[in-house]
């Protein structure tokens, strides 16, 4: 995998972290933070978005939303990372006076974009962010990052058809597609839908990356900016729970919190110790 | 209404560039009017209102003063959530206009009858909800939306209603208007039906009866001051309304009584939580659901008699 010795072990870290804080607060989506970390990483901290880190409100800034919401302490994590949020306020998940919680949300933080949290909204959102982007003529791009089950919403959709036909070049849809919804497996649930076909009939661009690969979808994101004429999908393939062997790629780990046998698995394969979870 | 709601609208369009005509392929006549003076300040999403919402919201994040509009119940209901978790808890600066208000669309049945929007959007934290009454009325609302930062909703009617004000009305903030002053019962209105109410009250004053009638234009923030001062007065209150008494005007006053503890009766005339019934002009559907003229005028001589 093309991600460097340092930032394999920020990743680490950040892993370690997102558990730590789920597991304090007694609730957390893990699996989702895991199977997007490597993007929304690579998204602030490798230079793809365009930001002002004394600024959060800079005109010309580029927009990420996390539309598939439940993700929120892998955003918030990086934007920690980043030096966007302070510590305190990460580690204050669900806690007494928490200054945030499962969701990233407009009114906590002013680094989110859009608040989220019922699915299928965030593309919409997005895509009035590009119009208005388009109509002032400034170049910042608006990057949207949905989950595959999230595309059994309808409104999604709405936004599929709309967004080529309004001309929106600086709309980049990133699908975090990690073959797992809540209950079960995409598949199972709504058969095996071609994601890719299906936005490129309605006149999406779409290209397709390994979503645990930093430097491939780095590369794939800024070329976009240069090559792009019309909205993108971004198919990046995922597993769900990365980097935990006994959550990756089950459907039983949405929302769920190990037990006393499996958080032993945590503590090995994360490097946490008894003191760092009290 | 619609051409007060549009000619308004290009009015505010020509001073701001940031005001945005946002349609769901359910315009006011005008569209292409508009579309020829302000061509980068309209866009047509389609038939997807929840997209147009959201988007509208991502809008507003970027400095825009989007003016959504298509048929009441198609935002008031089926965009509910997009109102209230992407414009409302943001507190963003969108202004939806929902058309046909109460029974306008009259011919087409409860699918499109706007009878329970005030009930379902009062309830949503920092949503200025205006309920206009004539065409100058809805010029002076769309004005105010655009004055005040943050999310307001707009219900107007759209079948040619009658003008109750003057050419140099100005509304004053979110006051209500006294249109008749009298003393026997207080008569509280939103809304075009303002046009049956008004002549059921005439009727009431050939009879000799005095109602002071009150038309109320913002459901929220509500002025109470009228309503203490018949409660004071020991006045019959009365609410009329093209919506179902639950949760609308009625709730309003009912809660604005109860809450202060002031101890009067009030008796809505409305949809009495059905969907409503009839086909046929407006008229023809207010007369099946009881709120034409002559059913409001004997409603308020029962309420006259049971007092």
């Amino acid at each position: 995998m093309a991600n460097t010795q340092e930032e394999q072990q920020k990743l680490l870290h950040l892993r370690k972290q997102i558990f730590i804080t789920g597991y304090k607060g007694g609730m957390a989506h893990l699996a989702s933070c895991y199977s997007c970390l490597e993007m929304v990483y690579a998204l602030y901290c490798k230079g793809i978005l365009r930001f002002d880190a004394t600024n959060p409100k800079w005109e010309d800034r580029d927009r990420f939303i996390l539309s598939k919401g439940h993700a929120g302490l892998a955003l918030y994590g990086v934007l920690m990372e980043a030096g966007l949020i302070s510590e305190e306020m990460y580690h204050s998940y669900l806690m007494e006076d928490a200054q945030i919680g499962g969701e990233p949300c407009m009114r906590d933080c002013d680094w989110v974009e859009a608040t989220t949290g019922s699915l299928g909204h965030g593309l919409s959102m997005g895509q009035g962010i590009a119009m208005a982007l388009q109509m002032d003529q400034k170049d910042a791009g608006v990057y949207v990052m949905l989950g595959d089950g999230e595309l059994e919403e309808g409104t999604v959709w709405e936004a599929v058809m709309s967004a080529p036909a309004f001309g929106l070049s600086n709309l980049v849809a990133i699908l975090d597609c990690n073959d797992i919804q809540k209950m079960d497996f995409v598949e199972k649930t709504i058969g095996a839908p071609k994601w890719g076909e299906k936005f490129a009939s309605f006149g999406w661009n779409v290209v397709e990356v390994d979503g645990h690969d930093m430097e491939a979808f780095t590369n794939c994101l800024l070329g976009l900016r240069e090559t792009a004429d019309r909205p993108t999908l971004v198919i990046a393939h995922t597993v769900k729970g990365k980097g935990v062997s006994i959550m990756e790629h089950n459907p039983n780990w949405h929302f769920k919190l190990p037990g006393r046998k499996e958080l032993k698995v945590f503590k090995e394969e994360l490097g946490i110790t008894d003191a760092e979870l009290e | 209404m619609n051409s007060a709601y549009i000619g308004k609208l290009m009015e505010l369009a020509e001073k701001d560039s940031n005001v945005i005509h946002l349609l769901a392929d359910s315009g006011t006549g005008y569209d292409e009017m508009f579309r020829r003076n302000f061509p980068h300040q309209i866009y047509n999403f389609g038939i997807a209102e929840e997209n147009m919402v959201a988007a509208a919201a991502g809008m507003a994040t970027a400095g825009k003063i989007p003016f959504v509009f298509t048929a009441g119940a198609f935002l008031a209901y089926r965009s509910m959530e997009f109102i209230r978790d992407d414009v409302c808890f943001q507190n963003l600066n969108v202004k939806i206009v929902g058309m046909g208000s109460g029974l306008s669309w009259s011919s087409l049945g409860p699918t499109h009858h706007t009878t329970e929007d005030l009930a379902v959007l009062r309830a949503i934290p920092n949503l200025m909800i205006l309920s206009p009454a004539t065409p100058k009325q809805v010029m002076e609302c769309v004005q105010l939306a655009y004055e005040h930062v943050g999310p307001v909703y707009i219900r107007i009617g759209m079948n040619h209603e009658k003008e109750f004000y003057p050419e140099d009305y100005r509304m004053q903030a979110t006051a209500n208007d006294t249109l008749m002053d009298g003393g026997d019962l207080a008569v509280f209105v939103t809304g075009s039906i303002l046009e049956e109410v008004h002549k059921a009250c005439e009727m009431l004053q050939a009879d000799g009866v005095q109602p002071k009638l009150v038309n109320v234009t913002s459901i929220k923030p509500f002025q109470p001051q009228e309503v203490v001062a018949a409660a004071q007065a020991g006045m019959p209150i009365v609410t009329v309304e093209e919506h179902n008494i639950h949760g609308g005007l009625a709730g309003v006053i009912a809660e604005e009584v109860a809450f202060a503890g002031m101890g009067a009766r009030v008796y809505p005339i409305g949809i009495e939580d059905v969907f409503a019934a009839g086909y046929g002009n407006q008229l023809m559907v207010r007369k099946a659901n009881g709120l034409d003229a002559e059913h409001i005028y004997r409603r308020m001589k029962e309420v006259r008699t049971n007092e």
